[in-house]
């Protein structure tokens, strides 16, 4: 280990960083529910890279009414009365939809989708939350308070009936759907920052900085926030599953632009009027949300232990 | 038992023989306590000296029962009158905690419960066992009555009250108000004998609302409240400004006549331990190094870290420069082989890195673990 | 307080009348048959159409002469909702009055019901499971109650909503019969709250405690079968929250040094857990509280599209899609009205438990 040392010293030098990956193998060995969590959160990410080499992107908008609804999966036997089973030579793994596409294929297009938005929906909310709340966090005084403000108003609202009413009034696409949760989302992430600033700023460092003349944009932005940033990275990391399931259950509710799209909330919701006859039609897309979820929950977690102090020995 | 017109042999209170205990970290097995030996006799104080990480605290919290759960008592005895307390039941430790051993600590900030009033703090220990304080408690609802009349002619409602608490029997209960009020009586008497000031203003005060000093009175209070046998005092001056320091340390020592308990004062600081200390252990990276009264101690170090430790003391009348022992503390996980002092010692030979030195006693009271003296 | 409600209506509204055009403020009074004129007057009445505007057909092409800037209809709309008028609704009510006041408020009592019973669940489940899972750290009990926690805290609660009914009704059945009442159409609904059997007096419109006061034993006991599953749905995210954040809490609080003089001075370790932990842990998981509550109430929705449930929740739904946007004004102001008040008594509550703080 070579010992740098680097003339910015706010920076983290190569070496820190290299070890504190270190030790965050070191957790995850010792921990291994967040490192099957992690793994479950990276394949997720990788199915969603590559879904276009397993599944036709495209195969969601066709449909195949003959082979609505059915099962003919020997492994999984539903003991119910009204099963319908498929006729034709292909099996179906997870059964078909009430469109007579197959379910598995529908999630392997659907976590990408849900993916993506829910990583668009938490970067713009950490990326506002950084700089409104930097702001508010640095300069104080009256700005602060509108800013603390204004996320008082919107954190009396909860989230999903604020996203309902601001889906409803926009109109029902994946763009107004994304900007719902998203406005709903923010305020965590301004208050967050603001507090974590509020702390910084009273440290030596930030007084040496003003002493030597940087200017107060430049210590906020290329200082202050770097040493703020951890709390966010961890919160992001766990929020992702979160988002998850608000934007689904958004869905799920009926706000889809169309029944059609491959969306896991979406699947669900085809399935509630076929609850006996297509059980699969909701277990399935659901189990799909839970262990996405899950496996970013447990990576948060394993994140944030990596990054608090006080459980290093 | 030795002779000599000085010396009066008292009985033991305590006796710690080859205790060794480990901590498990994840860095390494941490040899913390290397069987350390140590007498505490009835009435004495006791000073523990040694550097910061040589284990004193250790040794105090393995008296008390309150090791941390990654700790491993290896083995050794500790005997308090006889009893070995490493051979209790839990339970049984507790009852020997809130009977017989008290322990205070070092930093009155973080010791005391930011939410729960100094006096709750007090009254909770007194009201938790029956058995054990039922006695003081009635004899603190008499001394009231008493401190009330003041030879004056008693009221009948008071004689009346006087002989309703002289027939208390030992085996029946008090009613839970009467508790709370005698509780209350004797939690108040203990604030007094630490001399904090305006004692019914500080039982309601919460910890946050006093001075450091304070505090640390509280707590004391809180130690005698369980009229110890062994009271174990861990650095209890560090946290706090110079003169009160002093004050504390003048307090333990007429505390300690009150209460007729014995006192290990654990410190690094050598000039308390002349000043209130009867006997003194240096303690050295987990063993006892050397023992000695006080004045024996001071004036004829044998070990060669104690005298080192004692020629580093800056005196302001000399102008030689400011001697210090070379090399520093050892890394306890990978301790030096043999006499763990060996590679600091400038008078080591050949036999330091081979042999653990035993305690054995040079002259009268006197003990040294060094080769240079046999062993 | 004041400020913040006023800025959620402010929101609410511009959102409402502002985005939206303004004939669709008109959509709850507009009758078939009603003629341009009619509407034309309604339209000023309400605020939406200046006196100056000249026809009906002005007013649909949106012609400037006509329209009401936003702040305007704003005032006459706040005017108007201090007095106690929300408007019409275009959700079914009690007898044909379709009042937005009255629509609200038949349903609002089954929504309190569940979210109240929802937070005495998870105060009940998640205290416990805290406190054993700290202080049984990485034994069995806290792998358990880290499984539920993280379990409940990542499930997708309609999913889990749906699964518990496939599970009570189809799966799990004691001596051929479903444990839960259906028909073979899926419906742990709560019709067994509206078809009352026996003699119950709606004093508060909420199943439970009206069957409490009626003193009528089994419609009280099937209320309360109807609103176990709800119930357990809508707090298996929060039980999952703040179980995590008691037991992070807890554990941070028996690492403190007071806990060692605690033990020191020979008490009992319950009394060292529950006198001296607790109450220094509980103090960061209050302010989550406020929080949770929210989470709570957003839940219902979801809870109560899952179960049928006759609440506000699923009414706003259903106000969604017929763009009853007086519904939803009076829906959100509603809530925001109550998770204010529950945040400001959760300061007063920490205040009066942390001796710290002082105002």
């Amino acid at each position: 280990m070579t010992s740098e040392t680097s003339p910015k010293g706010e920076r983290r030098s190569s070496r820190g960083f290299r070890r504190e990956a270190r030790y965050g193998l070191h957790l995850l060995r010792k921990n291994p529910i967040v490192l099957l969590g992690s793994i479950v959160a990276l394949a997720s990410i990788v199915l969603s890279l590559s879904s276009g080499l397993f599944v036709d992107p495209n195969s969601w908008k066709t449909t195949h009414i003959a082979v609505r609804l059915c099962w003919n999966n020997p492994a999984l036997n539903w003991n119910l009365r009204n099963v319908y089973d498929c006729s034709g030579p292909t099996t179906y793994a997870l059964g078909t939809d009430s469109y007579g596409r197959d379910v598995l294929r529908m999630i392997i297009l659907a976590i990408p989708l849900d993916l993506r938005v829910a990583l668009e929906i938490v970067l713009s909310a950490v990326l506002i939350g950084t700089v409104f709340g930097g702001i508010a966090g640095y300069a104080g005084g009256s700005l602060d308070e509108l800013i603390l403000r204004l996320t008082d108003i919107f954190l009396a609202v909860p989230s999903l009936l604020l996203a309902i009413v601001l889906a409803t009034i926009l109109g029902r696409t994946l763009e107004n759907l994304t900007l719902s949760v998203l406005i709903t989302w923010w305020p965590t992430y301004v208050r967050l920052m603001r507090s974590q600033v509020l702390t910084e700023k009273e440290k030596p460092y930030v007084e040496a900085l003003r002493a030597v003349g940087a200017g107060r944009v430049r210590i906020l932005f290329r200082h202050i926030v770097p040493n703020s940033i951890y709390p966010i990275v961890v919160q992001g990391t766990l929020d992702i599953g979160s988002v998850i399931l608000t934007f689904s259950a958004l869905t799920f509710i009926g706000f889809s632009p169309s029944p059609l799209i491959p969306e896991l909330g979406n699947l669900v919701n085809q399935g509630i009027q076929f609850v006996f006859t297509a059980p699969w039609l909701i277990i399935f897309p659901g189990l799909t949300i839970f262990v996405v979820s899950l496996g970013f929950n447990l990576l948060g977690d394993g994140v944030r232990d990596i990054f608090d102090p006080r459980l290093r020995r | 038992m030795t002779e000599g017109p000085l010396l009066v042999t008292r009985e033991a209170v305590l006796e710690v023989k080859g205790l060794r205990v480990d901590f498990h970290t994840y860095a390494g097995e941490v040899k913390a306590l290397n069987g350390v030996e140590l007498t505490v006799e009835k009435g004495e104080i006791l000073g523990l000296v040694g550097e910061s990480g040589c284990g004193k605290s250790v040794t105090a919290l393995a008296i008390a029962g309150l090791l941390p759960q990654n700790a491993e008592v290896v083995s050794g005895e500790i005997l308090l009158e006889g009893r070995d307390l490493l051979r209790l039941t839990k339970e049984e430790l507790r009852l020997t905690r809130l009977g017989e051993i008290a322990i205070v600590f070092q930093d009155p900030a973080t010791y005391l419960n930011p939410v729960i009033s100094i006096g709750a703090q007090i009254t909770e220990i007194l009201t938790s066992d029956r058995k054990r304080f039922q006695a003081e408690l009635v004899g603190a609802g008499l001394k009231e009555l008493q401190d009330r009349t003041e030879g004056k002619p008693l009221s009948p409602a008071l004689e009346k009250e006087g002989r309703r608490l002289r027939s208390i029997e030992p085996s029946s209960r008090l009613r839970r108000g009467e508790v709370k009020r005698l509780a209350k009586l004797l939690a108040l008497s203990y604030l007094r004998m630490v001399k904090l000031p305006d004692p019914a203003r500080v039982f309601k005060m919460y910890p946050f609302e006093l001075s450091g000093g304070m505090r640390q009175r509280a707590i004391i209070a809180m130690a005698l409240a369980r009229r110890p046998k062994l009271l174990l005092a861990d650095e209890i001056t560090t946290a706090l400004d110079v003169t009160v320091q002093a004050q504390i340390l003048r307090l333990l020592k007429e505390l300690k006549e009150r209460i007729d308990a014995s006192v290990i004062l654990i410190t690094h600081d050598l000039a308390v331990v002349a000043e209130l200390c009867d006997r003194a252990a240096v303690m050295y990276a987990g063993n006892i190094v050397e023992v000695a009264e006080v004045t024996e101690l001071f004036a004829n170090p044998l070990h060669p870290y104690t005298k080192g430790l004692l020629e580093a003391i800056p005196r302001p009348d000399a102008r030689a420069e400011l001697k210090s022992i070379t090399g520093s503390v050892p890394d306890l996980i990978f301790p030096p082989t043999g006499c763990r002092f060996h590679p600091r010692c400038p008078f080591a030979f050949e036999r330091c890195p081979k042999v653990d030195p035993p305690l054995v006693e040079v002259s009268p009271g006197h003990k040294v673990a060094c080769l240079l003296y046999g062993g | 307080m004041v400020f913040v409600l006023v800025g959620v209506s402010l929101i609410v509204f511009y959102l409402g009348r502002g985005l939206l055009p303004p004939e669709s403020a008109l959509a709850p009074y507009i009758t078939p048959r009603m003629d341009d004129a009619t509407k034309l007057q309604l339209a000023r009445s309400l605020g939406v159409a200046t006196n100056s505007c000249p026809s009906w057909s002005a007013l649909a092409a949106h012609q400037v002469e006509c329209l009401v800037p936003v702040w305007g209809q704003y005032l006459s709309w706040i005017r108007n909702v201090l007095a106690g008028n929300w408007g019409y609704s275009l959700l079914p009510g009690v007898a044909g009055t379709q009042t937005t006041w009255d629509v609200f408020w038949l349903r609002f009592p089954y929504t309190a019901e569940l979210a109240v019973a929802g937070t005495i669940l998870t105060a009940l489940v998640a205290i416990p499971l805290g406190i054993i899972s700290a202080t049984r750290n990485n034994k069995l009990p806290d792998h358990v109650s880290r499984f539920i926690s993280l379990g409940g805290y990542s499930v997708p609660a309609f999913w889990f909503g749906l699964l518990l009914q496939l599970l009570f009704v189809l799966y799990l059945r004691v001596g051929g019969n479903a444990l839960l009442p259906s028909n073979g159409v899926l419906d742990t609904s709560c019709a067994l709250c509206l078809a009352s059997p026996g003699q119950v007096t709606a004093y508060t419109g909420t199943p439970i405690l009206d069957a409490l006061l009626s003193l009528n034993p089994v419609y009280f006991w099937d209320s309360l079968v109807a609103l176990f599953l709800p119930t357990l749905t809508l707090a298996i995210t929060s039980i999952g929250a703040l179980t995590r954040i008691l037991r992070s809490s807890m554990m941070e609080v028996l690492r403190q040094d007071y806990i060692l003089l605690a033990r020191s001075k020979g008490l009992k370790e319950r009394v060292v857990i529950y006198r001296h932990a607790l109450k220094n842990a509980v103090l960061p998981s209050i302010t989550i509280t406020g929080l949770l509550f929210a989470l709570l109430l957003g839940g219902v929705v979801i809870v109560e599209v899952v179960f049928s449930w006759p609440g506000v929740g699923a009414a706003s739904v259903v106000a969604s899609t017929v763009l009853d946007v007086n519904f939803l004004e009076l829906y959100v102001l509603v809530t925001a009205f109550i998770i204010v008040v529950t945040n400001l008594l959760v300061d007063i509550v920490y205040a009066k438990l942390d001796p710290r703080i002082r105002y």
